[in-house]
């Protein structure tokens, strides 16, 4: 091996875990020093530690708030354009003056009061269903379960190949995506709603209310 | 949690749930750490900046990764900038004593340790900034060539090229102290 000109072939074939053919004992021992010299440097190099984690979260955490209250402030801000017929206009009239009649009507809830705690935690029983005879496995990721793919797993009638289970929801707007074979996530083609999941992809949403899915 | 995929935790993050950007942090942070320690001529606290920048810029634009999946090449790609705009930063007054001196005990294999590393790290910021990273990537993190290709993508035999000439270079600079 010539000095100044670094490493042989052989010793390079040595280092990048080739095999080495017959390695000289000379090449042999110039790439046993290459390696523990750069291990002893490697050895040697501080790597940050937890506080960055500390840092990165504090910005991240003043970044998601910044960003809800521009989203709030923005929706309140921006001009919206309502389409509205006359006859619904009628009909929603005529609900608040039934439904107002029926809050006064009970004895110490007044209209505009928030729902009791119990009623806020009330669950109300959703099927859901997915026709996918060829799967192995399919389950069911959204927003109410952390989008964990192995919360719920749906099960397979053989005849039909349709995948059906029965999930406790609270009330409210949730977000969910079918996972086909623990790797394929799909939207649920039944949906009566789908929105942008930030990938160029679609995420279902199903709106739940006091007393059952609420149909947009 | 700690066992979610990273494709799984970006989904997650991006429908509202930020507290699990921790995971993917802690997920890379030594693995990235190292790699920016290196890069930056050994100086940890500008690789802990580097690393704190590259984190949060990639919070920013999470919504952009459009391949969840390959999460962890995504990132890799913004440290390396990050890297890259440090050192480009700091050009002209590279910091060559981060190694400190021993005490006045050391025996000699430390202070021969000790030499051993400046002159490494002098080398590997010598080289041009695709040796380094290439070099960083095979002898500092371990990586496979395949790895390599996966993550920069950049061809192996182009990759064992950039590792070979780093490899002459150091080698060069390591046989002038012996």
């Amino acid at each position: 091996m010539n000095e100044r000109q670094g490493l042989s072939p052989e010793a390079h074939r040595f280092l990048d875990g080739e095999a080495a053919g017959d390695i000289g004992p000379e090449d042999r021992r110039a790439a046993d020093q290459f390696e523990q010299a750069v291990q002893s440097y490697a050895s040697g190099l501080e790597t940050p530690d937890s506080a960055v984690d500390r840092v990165v979260m504090a910005a991240v955490r003043a970044e998601a708030r910044g960003a809800r209250r521009q989203s709030v402030w923005q929706w309140l801000v921006s001009p919206h354009l309502f389409s509205v017929r006359p006859a619904l206009v009628a009909a929603a009239a005529v609900a608040l003056i039934v439904f107002g009649r029926v809050l006064i009507d009970v004895p110490g809830v007044g209209i505009g009061d928030r729902p009791t705690g119990a009623e806020a935690q009330a669950t109300i029983l959703v099927r859901f269903e997915l026709r996918a005879p060829e799967a192995q496995r399919v389950s069911i990721a959204g927003s109410f379960n952390e989008w964990s793919p192995e919360g719920v797993e749906l099960v397979r009638n053989a005849t039909t190949g349709l995948w059906t289970a029965t999930v406790p929801l609270h009330p409210g707007e949730h977000e969910y995506l079918f996972v086909i074979d623990g790797s394929q996530w799909i939207p649920d083609p039944n949906a009566h709603a789908q929105v942008d999941d930030g990938f160029g992809q679609a995420n279902s949403v199903i709106v739940v209310g006091p007393r059952g899915v609420v149909r947009s | 949690m700690g066992s979610q995929s990273d494709a799984v935790l970006v989904r997650r993050i991006l429908a509202g749930q930020v507290e699990l950007y921790q995971v993917l942090v802690e997920r890379y942070r030594a693995e990235f750490g190292r790699y920016a320690t290196a890069m930056l001529g050994g100086d940890a606290d500008d690789a802990a900046d580097a690393l704190q920048e590259a984190f949060i810029r990639a919070y920013r634009s999470l919504a952009s990764c459009r391949e969840p999946e390959r999460f962890k090449a995504w990132l890799f790609r913004i440290v390396s900038n990050q890297c890259h705009n440090t050192r480009r930063g700091r050009r002209g007054h590279l910091r060559l004593d981060t190694i400190e001196d021993p005490p006045d005990d050391s025996t000699e294999r430390q202070l021969e340790a000790n030499e051993i590393g400046r002159t490494i790290q002098a080398a590997l910021d010598d080289l041009t900034p695709e040796q380094r990273e290439a070099f960083v990537l095979k002898h500092i993190e371990g990586y496979s060539y395949a790895d390599m290709a996966v993550l920069l993508e950049v061809g192996e035999d182009a990759l064992k090229m950039r590792v070979h000439r780093a490899r002459d270079e150091l080698q060069r600079k390591l046989e002038g102290l012996r």
